[in-house]
């Protein structure tokens, strides 16, 4: 096997990007109109509900733009070795290639997003310190955790193909099961364990603490992300590498 | 003898669904949680010793596990038991359009293709791309063109440059070669005999005995994932002939 170089991830990582976007029409800009369309109906529409959250503008795409990373992320991983199906049958290199490259595609096109939204965050009231770089290491441990959680879902999806449907089914009930739009202070106490089941709670968490409040992140909050990252990654190898040579019989 | 390539008693299995549970709905359907997988072994103890400089072709009915066992020498699939040591850089086309991206342009994928190969000195890379241009016979212009306006002869022609440009140590060529129109063909077999004369090993998968004889000396029959015969070509061909003879 041919020993993989950085340069072998970063010229693929180049190419999934570009494939991302050939063949539409506004290419780059998609990747920003769906936080946008979602941010100005919930500011239309819940702002006056949720008139208890200060500035709900920046409380809202706080949240928002990082559910979207993680459900485009995990998305994207599901179908990414039955996208490379020729590949994987033809080529001796690591299967996780795929998987790796597809994720940073995912990430570089998050960051150049990130680009005009930092903007309106400050527009919106955010403030400028030194706990903003707080922002790099949570979404370090963010994009493994989403890669966590593609490469189970992408190693099941070989053998079970409706995970994939299933999981873009189950995204909106996650996606409204966040406080992302609402503050987990209106579930009612009894029914609060099924925020604390999401591990997105925890990670909305400590972004709105550097993102929103401006402040540096939990201790207890970051912990738990900790937590849940090496539970999902470990799980995620363990999966992956019990499947990861039946791929083939099963593509 | 000095080997390029040695299995020892090797097995490969897959791991296949029962009752074609590919879905989760089936799975609960269907009732088969209990052991939703079976394991079906496709070559059984194989040994062979490939020396370098050989060329051997490979000869047996669809589903025999001819690519299987391509596949497990260039390490794609591993093995259950057994050993595989193979002491040579591979260069495998085993399936044509592997890693094409048909929205990409011919460029941008003979570039993938390179940089899968391991070159990533962009001014190798240059001057391999000019040969790899010239050797398939594409212009400047269709080579601009996104992989999916290509026809198939085209795709294949690009696909097989790229894998034949230079000179592997051990070629291995999964059924691939009836493509193109015959005057690449021609050119391709030529292509490959010069690769052979150079000192590569190559490994042949083919249902044409006749070109199998015509690229190799050595031919080893497989039936059921099993090695029936192994030695001189023409005797392999006689039996691979005969296996549709009598039904």
């Amino acid at each position: 096997m041919a020993g993989l170089r950085g340069f072998t991830f970063i010229f693929l990582i180049y190419k999934n990007i570009q494939l991302k976007y050939k063949q539409t029409l506004f290419g780059f800009v998609w990747s920003l109109l769906q936080p946008t369309l979602y941010l100005l109906i919930f500011v239309a529409i819940f702002s006056r509900a949720f008139q208890a959250i200060p500035n709900y503008p920046l409380y809202v795409l706080s949240g928002l733009l990082f559910f979207v990373y993680f459900s485009e992320g995990t998305n994207r991983l599901c179908t990414v070795f039955l996208k490379n199906t020729h590949m994987i049958k033809s080529l001796a290199i690591p299967k996780s290639t795929y998987a790796i490259t597809e994720q940073g595609a995912e990430f570089v096109n998050f960051l150049l997003g990130l680009i005009p939204f930092i903007f309106i965050m400050f527009f919106m009231g955010l403030k400028i310190s030194f706990n903003l770089l707080y922002v790099i290491p949570i979404l370090l441990l963010f994009t493994v955790f989403i890669y966590a959680s593609g490469i189970i879902l992408g190693s099941l999806n070989v053998f079970f193909r409706d995970i994939a449907i299933l999981w873009s089914t189950l995204n909106p009930a996650l996606f409204y099961l966040s406080p992302i739009a609402f503050s987990s202070d209106i579930v009612p106490p009894n029914l609060r364990f099924l925020v604390y089941m999401n591990p997105l709670f925890h990670f909305l968490q400590i972004f709105r603490d550097v993102l929103y409040f401006g402040r540096a992140p939990s201790l207890h909050y970051t912990l738990i992300c900790l937590a849940i990252t090496v539970i999902f990654f470990s799980l995620a190898m363990v999966i992956f590498k019990a499947t990861k040579n039946s791929f083939i019989s099963n593509l | 003898m000095d080997y390029a390539i040695k299995l020892q008693d090797v097995s490969v299995s897959y791991l296949q669904s029962r009752s074609g549970v590919s879905s989760v709905k089936d799975f609960l359907l269907k009732a088969s949680f209990v052991k939703p997988f079976r394991k079906h072994e496709v070559l059984h103890h194989i040994n062979l010793e490939i020396a370098k400089g050989d060329s051997i072709a490979f000869l047996g009915p669809n589903g025999c596990g001819k690519s299987t066992l391509l596949r497990t020498i260039s390490g794609i699939i591993v093995p259950d038991k057994g050993l595989v040591d193979v002491r040579v850089p591979i260069s495998p086309l085993l399936s044509l359009g592997a890693g094409v991206e048909v929205e990409l342009t011919g460029y941008d994928n003979i570039r993938i293709a390179l940089v899968l190969s391991g070159y990533y000195h962009r001014k190798t890379r240059h001057e391999m791309i000019a040969k790899i241009a010239e050797f398939a016979e594409l212009t400047t212009e269709q080579l601009k063109k996104p992989a999916k306006m290509f026809s198939t002869g085209m795709l294949a022609r690009l696909t097989f440059s790229c894998a034949m440009i230079n000179q592997p140590e051990l070629l291995m060529i999964d059924e691939v070669l009836a493509v193109g129109d015959w005057g690449f063909q021609k050119k391709c077999e030529k292509r490959i005999h010069e690769i052979i004369d150079n000192g590569a090993t190559l490994l042949f998968v083919s249902h044409n005995p006749k070109e199998a004889r015509q690229l190799c000396k050595r031919g080893v029959c497989i039936i059921e994932g099993e090695i029936i015969f192994d030695g001189d070509i023409d005797e392999a061909a006689n039996i691979y002939n005969n296996l549709f003879k009598t039904n």
